[in-house]
């Protein structure tokens, strides 16, 4: 199927870890035929690593370094990206984080400010800062990352999955008031993934967790996330926004 | 974007109508490589759109069956499993309201059961029948068309709309029943289109259209095909009891 990527500039933040989300979607995006597709990573060493892969596949990259907790900073990477490539068509918000967890009375409200302020405030500001260039051209795409903790309540208390919950509203607050200029929002909340557990010190543990917790019997993989996320990304999806779509084995329904 | 989908056989019912949701969506798998058996009941519209599916190397056929009733719907499914082999993918697309926007206080009960009959219980009665080869391959894709008024409240009491709500939790009990035999069933809900299913003239729709939908625009046929099509294609593998609304923005769930 043509997705119609041949000709489109993609803007992906937080796709600087090699083994996350925001890496498959961009080689995925350099597959199905994007002609360039810029990282950006708070990490530049890392986000340099995506861009060679992507340019490897014979796809326009580079490598853009930027906290999008940082107004500033997010102005200037857009800047960059609209200099090197003259627009922005599709972004994809990628760039989040877990920083807490624990019970409640533990929780430190220093976490909470990093963890809304990466996850939710983050994709706000890179969202503000590329808008008017979409509008411009009366043509745009988002694509945010959600996740299906925010309908995990046994999970326990978690600013991350609150923050991901706000992004799901976001997003069909800016899918409304966009719809008629040509901007299209949507966004991809993954379920548990083996790649949140990275740390843990027993690998199998995790993996036979998963399969009890998950219809599916098993973790979310970056491809299914990838797949997800470039079907909202294509016009072929055209008809498509304000939506969350859960990829998560069935575990949220 | 290789959806995977060569070799596949795929039932689609209710695909007569020459401009049906049903028949886009036999469109679109026969050009990913499916070949497709198309169901209505008017055997004469099934062969329609089974002649316009067909093309170099893939395979077709027509088969004639009322999906409110158990017998034909079992006999249906055997012609082509004799035919074809296996059923990989089932689209329950055949669907209809009885009759249009009556009020309450007139609707009479035979309608109410049409309704039942044939937007859930007919989904039901082919489900039924495709699972067991579904199950011994290890192997199925069921999507169910929905749609996105079951999500909606307007005013007024609809059959139509209770049925296709029905839909809804009948996607996500089965999804979560037969995912660990391979199995993934989900929905499209998909907005107003300009098909049979609505015999006013199309531009009496299509002005009803822009201050009621966020994107302002029908639903296509093709708008239906390309997220039916997604959802029947292994890349979507991760996605289990899902309602995807494919309606200009007009659910956000």
């Amino acid at each position: 199927m043509d997705l119609g990527f041949k000709g489109k500039v993609a803007l992906v933040t937080g796709a600087g870890s090699q083994i996350g989300f925001g890496k498959a979607i961009s080689i995925l995006l350099a597959k199905e035929g994007c002609d360039a597709v810029a990282i950006s990573d708070i990490n530049i060493d890392d986000a340099k690593k995506t861009a060679e892969t992507v340019k490897a596949l014979g796809c326009k990259s580079i490598a853009v370094k930027a906290d999008v907790t940082n107004k500033a900073e997010v102005q200037e990477m857009v800047k960059k990206v609209i200099a090197e490539y003259g627009k922005i068509d599709i972004l994809l918000n990628v760039a989040g984080a877990i920083m807490g967890g624990g019970p409640l009375e533990e929780q430190k409200e220093e976490i909470w400010d990093k963890e809304i302020g990466l996850n939710l405030k983050g994709t706000m500001l890179v969202s503000q800062a590329i808008l008017p260039y979409m509008k411009n051209q009366k043509y745009g795409v988002i694509v945010n990352i959600g996740s299906g903790s925010t309908r995990m309540y046994s999970h326990g208390v978690s600013t991350y999955a609150m923050a991901k919950g706000a992004v799901d509203i976001f997003t069909k607050q800016l899918a409304t008031v966009e719809a008629k200029t040509g901007i299209r929002v949507n966004c991809v909340a993954p379920g548990p993934s083996p790649t949140n557990f990275i740390k843990a010190p027993d690998k199998q543990a995790v993996v036979d967790m998963l399969a009890r917790q998950i219809p599916m019997g098993k973790g979310t993989t970056p491809a299914d996330i990838a797949n997800a996320a470039i079907f909202l990304a294509s016009d072929i999806s055209g008809d498509i926004t304000g939506q969350v779509l859960h990829v998560s084995g069935g575990s949220v329904m | 974007m290789d959806l995977g989908l060569k070799g596949k056989v795929a039932l689609v019912t209710g695909a007569g109508s020459q401009i049906g949701f049903g028949k886009a969506i036999c469109l679109t798998l026969a050009k990913e490589g499916c070949d497709v058996a198309v169901n209505d009941i008017d055997l004469a519209n099934a062969r329609k759109t089974a002649d316009a599916v067909k093309s170099p190397g893939r395979k077709t056929m027509a088969v004639k069956a009322d999906v409110t009733r158990k017998a034909e719907v079992q006999e249906m499914v055997k012609k082509v499993l004799a035919e074809f082999g296996k059923i990989d993918i089932l689209i329950n697309n055949a669907g209809g309201m009885h009759p249009r926007g009556s009020s309450f206080f007139e609707q009479e009960e035979e309608n109410w059961d049409k309704d039942f009959n044939l937007n859930i219980k007919g989904a039901m009665f082919c489900s039924q029948a495709v699972l067991p080869g579904m199950i011994e391959h290890k192997y199925g894709k069921i999507v169910n068309i929905s749609s996105s008024v079951a999500k909606q409240a307007f005013p007024g009491v609809s059959t139509y709309s209770m049925s296709k709500s029905a839909l809804y939790v009948f996607t996500r009990g089965l999804a979560g029943m037969v995912i660990k035999q391979g199995i993934n069933v989900n929905s499209v809900a998909p907005g107003w289109g300009l098909t049979n299913f609505d015999p006013r003239d199309p531009e009496e729709i299509k002005k009803g259209f822009a201050p009621h939908t966020p994107i302002g625009r029908e639903t296509t046929p093709q708008d239906v095909a390309n997220a039916a099509v997604f959802l029947a294609s292994d890349v979507s593998a991760d996605i289990v009891g899902q309602i995807l609304c494919v309606d200009g923005g007009s659910t956000m769930q």
